[in-house]
């Protein structure tokens, strides 16, 4: 007897066929294909929908700063006025900043000086830049030479120039003058005191210059102040310290300067 | 062709349907979209910076009347042209307010404190231009007392000074002192002034200083009028920010 296969012939394969079906796993193909475009359809509305959005946003922006640029260029005459205001208002502090008080030298020498010596004349001068130590020579005004005109700023006394006094003068003894060095040391701002010379005159009698007799000695003596500082830190000074007093009114006039 | 070599065939043909649609419609698509989301970013930016700058006009159109006030008090300080009329006369009324006797001005200053009138009119001629403002310098000789001469000194100071609050107060010219020398008088210039009364005291102080001008270029207010600055839109025009008052206190503060 001959053997007869029930099973339908496109079911015959066995596992590796299951679920294909007649179309043999084409319509799962088809399935997952449609699937997978629906998703880039999906991604494809959302960036267009981005991209028509943003199209729209910088359109608008674009305007925006158009407008906003127009009104700027409109203004800008203000703004420049503004820049020069602030252009010479720093300008002028800075030179303001950069004076040396002379009167305040001038009162405090007064207030120094012992009552034994006279002085017959005084010079002050505003010397070089310094380089390193201060030197109690004054060199030329500093208007008059390469100092001013190499200084960025545009100041008769530059920073770092060296103000100092040249004193001429008698005292009644040689301890006086002494004592004259002593006290001028405590003038406000002082770095360096240098006696020159102190003579005594000869023995004949009469009296000398500036209310001294001829006998007694007479010193000519430099006194060298601290250079003149930066305009930046005399900015930074004033900041911190009215931001230390800010409830009370500091002194317009520092030490050493009106600066 | 069998049937597993038709099923294979329709898969790549199907992925290759995919990767073209993928590779022509939504790939573009997503990198235009983050195109303009840079776009977007840069303008946002831009309009920051554009609007921050019209702030900025706005306050500097409030404040245009204080400024201006400012920068014309500064001209007193530091003039556009020499006005050494006005130096003269500054000096003149402070002398007589101290007690001094205010008895030349010599123009240049390369004599120096000891140069005597006659050597400094020889100096440097006035006008030594530096980066900013022109220096002219001078050589002033005034007749008093010690105390006299250190309070005409400290006026000259004061004529522009530091306020406490760090602004600037101007009441006149703007000096700068180089040198000074104080030396007794001479018995002719003690006769002549007021110092003639007090001979034992009388003092020649002769001072080397420098006043500033601004430069040619510049002009006072750079053709700036109280209305507007030059070349300006009306504050009318300007903007809904330009009737504001000024907010900013004033500077420098002028002194009559």
């Amino acid at each position: 007897m001959r053997a007869f296969n029930l099973i339908p012939a496109e079911q015959r394969s066995g596992g590796a066929s299951l679920g294909a079906g007649r179309s043999q796993g084409a319509a799962y193909a088809v399935l997952g294909v449609l699937g997978v475009l629906a998703v880039f359809a999906l991604l494809y509305g959302v960036a267009h929908h981005q991209v028509s959005s943003r199209q729209a946003q910088v359109s608008s922006l674009t305007v925006q700063v158009q407008q906003a640029q127009a009104r700027a260029a409109q203004l800008a005459p203000y703004t420049s006025f503004a820049a020069l205001r602030e252009q010479r208002t720093k300008a002028v502090s800075d030179l303001v900043d950069s004076r040396f008080d002379w009167a305040h030298a001038v009162h405090e020498l007064g207030r120094v000086l012992p009552k034994g010596t006279s002085i017959s004349s005084l010079t002050g001068t505003i010397g070089a830049t310094a380089t390193g130590s201060a030197s109690p020579a004054p060199a030329a005004p500093a208007a008059s030479g390469a100092a001013s005109t190499a200084a960025a700023v545009t100041s008769a006394t530059p920073p770092g120039s060296v103000p100092a006094f040249t004193l001429s003068g008698c005292a009644t003894s040689q301890s006086e003058v002494a004592l004259t060095l002593n006290r001028l040391r405590l003038i406000d701002g002082v770095s360096e005191v240098t006696l020159q010379s102190s003579t005594k005159g000869g023995s004949s009698g009469g009296s000398g210059a500036g209310g001294c007799s001829s006998q007694d000695p007479v010193f000519t003596v430099q006194v060298a102040f601290a250079p003149l500082p930066a305009a930046a830190a005399l900015t930074s000074l004033r900041q911190t310290a009215s931001a230390k007093s800010s409830a009370t009114v500091p002194s317009a006039t520092p030490a050493g300067g009106s600066r | 062709m069998t049937g597993r070599d038709r099923i294979v065939l329709i898969v790549f043909a199907l992925l290759a349907v995919l990767a073209a649609v993928w590779l022509l419609a939504v790939s573009p698509e997503r990198k235009l979209a983050t195109k303009l989301a840079t776009q977007v970013s840069a303008a946002q930016a831009q309009l920051m910076t554009a609007e921050s700058a019209v702030a900025s006009a706005r306050g500097a159109q409030a404040r245009y009347t204080a400024e201006y006030a400012s920068v014309v008090s500064l001209g007193k300080a530091v003039p556009p042209s020499q006005e050494v009329s006005s130096l003269i006369y500054q000096l003149d009324q402070a002398s007589n307010q101290k007690q001094v006797e205010f008895n030349s001005i010599t123009s240049g200053s390369a004599g120096g404190a000891g140069a005597s009138p006659a050597s400094a009119a020889t100096a440097a001629a006035p006008g030594a231009a530096l980066a900013g403002f022109t220096q002219m310098p001078f050589t002033f000789v005034f007749n008093g007392s010690f105390l006299d001469l250190y309070h005409l000194f400290q006026q000259l100071n004061h004529y522009t000074l530091r306020t406490a609050s760090g602004g600037l107060e101007v009441s006149g010219r703007l000096l700068t002192i180089q040198s000074l020398k104080l030396a007794p008088g001479t018995s002719a210039e003690q006769g002549a002034g007021k110092a003639g009364g007090k001979s034992a005291e009388g003092l020649t102080g002769t001072i080397t200083a420098t006043a500033y001008v601004l430069p040619t270029s510049q002009g006072l207010t750079g053709g700036a009028t109280p209305a507007s600055p030059g070349g300006a839109a009306s504050p009318a025009a300007a903007g809904s920010g330009a009737s504001g008052s000024p907010t900013t206190p004033a500077i420098v503060r002028a002194n009559p």
